[in-house]
């Protein structure tokens, strides 16, 4: 089909605005008006490629590279393999090290993934793909089963969305301790091997596997998200927390290895910033209330990431179970919830709790990120 | 006789700093001239299969155009637009609005496109 680009964004212009800029507009790539050429592609024969049919090959490069390390990293860049920073240049020895921490076959088919906001194409990838962009993301080998079950789920960790959109994934389990994800001081920050190497593998994998992250194409944020640089990976602190974990609250076993997905716009919103408020006497509960509705509606609902200190707090209020929680925030007095679907996006009520991190003070955040499926780490050891 | 020891401790815990990463120790230290080959980490695209694009009109009088609104907020607004334009200036042509999703056309407006329209236009906005 043939395609007109116009000058966007259409939103938010009047009629006026947009018969001027638009439709009697020029398009920036032709310098041709638009109205005119919208006619002229209704109008204007056939040439030969447009008649072309059969499959059209896709160039995909050699199954290997070879030169030096310099040169090898140049030119992963330069392909956009990367994540425009230095990675671990994937050889086959290293490879094969990563595929020994799975019982999966290299050549099984791993995952399905799109770029996400029910846009784009769905490009497929394998165990081996996967453990090729964990080699370059620098993940230890101990690592790789939370990865393949992240790369299962075909869930992209960059969003081509203009919104920007930012992913996370929660980790429960005794595999926290396994591999040594952090959940203490700094839980999620980006000071910790395991889960910095874990979001990252994840990002290399929606970059390489999925065809996502390509700026201009499969990267499309108006503004970007900061937190597109890695995808968030979260452990739970389970042993300071007073609610059940998150994975046992949808269903798992308590120590069972699971990961849970988040998508939004991160751990910190515009509508949150009610978290920084000093008061001495600080009524937790009402404050989440609050930001949910501010929050609400919306696409993503409303994350609490609370520090143990927080959780206590609010447990202590007599919310000693997250459902007892989410019923005062979400109740009667609440602003109704979205339902449906909005841009490919699953809407309806959004509201989760996460602890982690340490006690060091009464910090916590609060985002908008809306939980996705959880996955059973162990089926991919 | 100690300096030297205190040499071979120093030698060795380098050692051992760079047997703990060996693969990183091996890359920088490749990263003079030797060459090494690594795996290609791209996943795989769907097939395209090449469609012919339907015959142009040669005239626009006459002829019945649809013009899709995808529901992106602004697009319904573009869409009045570029009906109005169109009626101005090819008062013979007739303009059909149709909405569609953000990531689709419904069937059944797909089938009426495909029975009523000679061609249409599917607006992507935002």
């Amino acid at each position: 089909m043939r395609v007109q680009y116009i000058q966007g964004p259409v939103w938010a212009k009047t009629g006026e605005q947009l018969r001027k800029s638009v439709v009697f507009g020029i398009n920036p790539l032709t310098g041709k008006k638009v109205a005119e050429e919208i006619v002229d592609k209704l109008t204007r024969p056939l040439a030969p490629e447009d008649t072309r049919t059969g499959q059209i090959k896709r160039e995909m490069g050699p199954p290997t590279y070879t030169g030096t390390a310099a040169e090898l990293q140049q030119l992963y860049l330069e392909k956009r393999y990367t994540d425009f920073m230095p990675i671990i240049l994937p050889t086959e020895e290293l490879v094969n090290e990563m595929l020994k921490s799975t019982s999966h076959d290299p050549d099984e088919p791993l995952g399905r993934m799109f770029p996400g906001s029910g846009a784009g194409e769905t490009w497929t990838y394998t165990v081996k793909v996967a453990a090729i962009n964990a080699v370059m993301a620098g993940a230890k080998p101990e690592y790789f089963p939370v990865i393949l079950a992240l790369g299962s789920t075909g869930s992209t960790a960059i969003n081509v969305s203009d919104n920007g959109f930012a992913a996370a994934a929660v980790i429960n389990g005794d595999i926290r301790d396994e591999i040594g994800l952090n959940y203490d001081v700094g839980a999620v920050g980006p000071y910790a091997h395991a889960n910095v190497a874990i979001g990252r593998a994840w990002n290399l994998l929606s970059i390489n596997g999925g065809n996502c992250g390509k700026v201009g194409t499969t990267y499309m944020g108006t503004v970007g998200n900061a937190q597109n640089a890695l995808a968030t990976i979260i452990a739970e602190n389970e042993e300071k927390s007073p609610f059940q974990p998150l994975s046992v609250r949808k269903g798992f076993q308590k120590g069972e290895n699971i990961v849970t997905l988040f998508s939004g716009w991160g751990i910190l919103s515009a509508k949150n910033w009610k978290v920084n408020e000093w008061t001495t006497v600080m009524d937790y509960p009402m404050m989440a209330k609050a930001i949910h509705e501010g929050q609400t509606p919306g696409l993503f609902g409303t994350v609490l990431v609370l520090s143990p200190p927080i959780a206590n707090f609010i447990a202590d209020d007599g919310y000693d179970t997250v459902e007892k929680f989410t019923e005062y925030v979400t109740g009667a007095s609440a602003k109704p919830e979205p339902k449906g679907k909005f841009g490919g996006f699953n809407m309806g009520p959004g509201f989760q709790v996460i602890v982690t991190g340490a006690s060091n003070n009464n910090y916590w955040m609060a985002g908008g990120l809306r939980e996705g499926q959880s996955i059973a780490i162990d089926n991919w050891r | 006789m100690k300096r030297f020891i205190f040499a071979a401790g120093i030698a060795a815990l380098c050692l051992g700093l760079f047997c703990s990463f060996p693969t990183m120790n091996d890359q920088v230290q490749a990263a003079s001239t030797e060459k090494m080959t690594v795996l290609n980490p791209m996943g795989t695209p769907p097939a395209i299969q090449a469609k012919q694009m339907a015959p142009r009109l040669d005239t626009l009088d006459g002829k019945t155009i649809y013009f899709v609104n995808t529901g992106y907020i602004g697009t319904d607004r573009l869409m009045e637009v570029m009906s109005d334009w169109f009626k101005a200036n090819y008062p013979k042509t007739n303009i059909v609005m149709a909405r569609g999703s953000m990531t689709n056309i419904p069937p059944a407006v797909m089938a009426e496109i495909g029975e009523k329209a000679d061609a249409a236009i599917v607006g992507l906005g935002h």
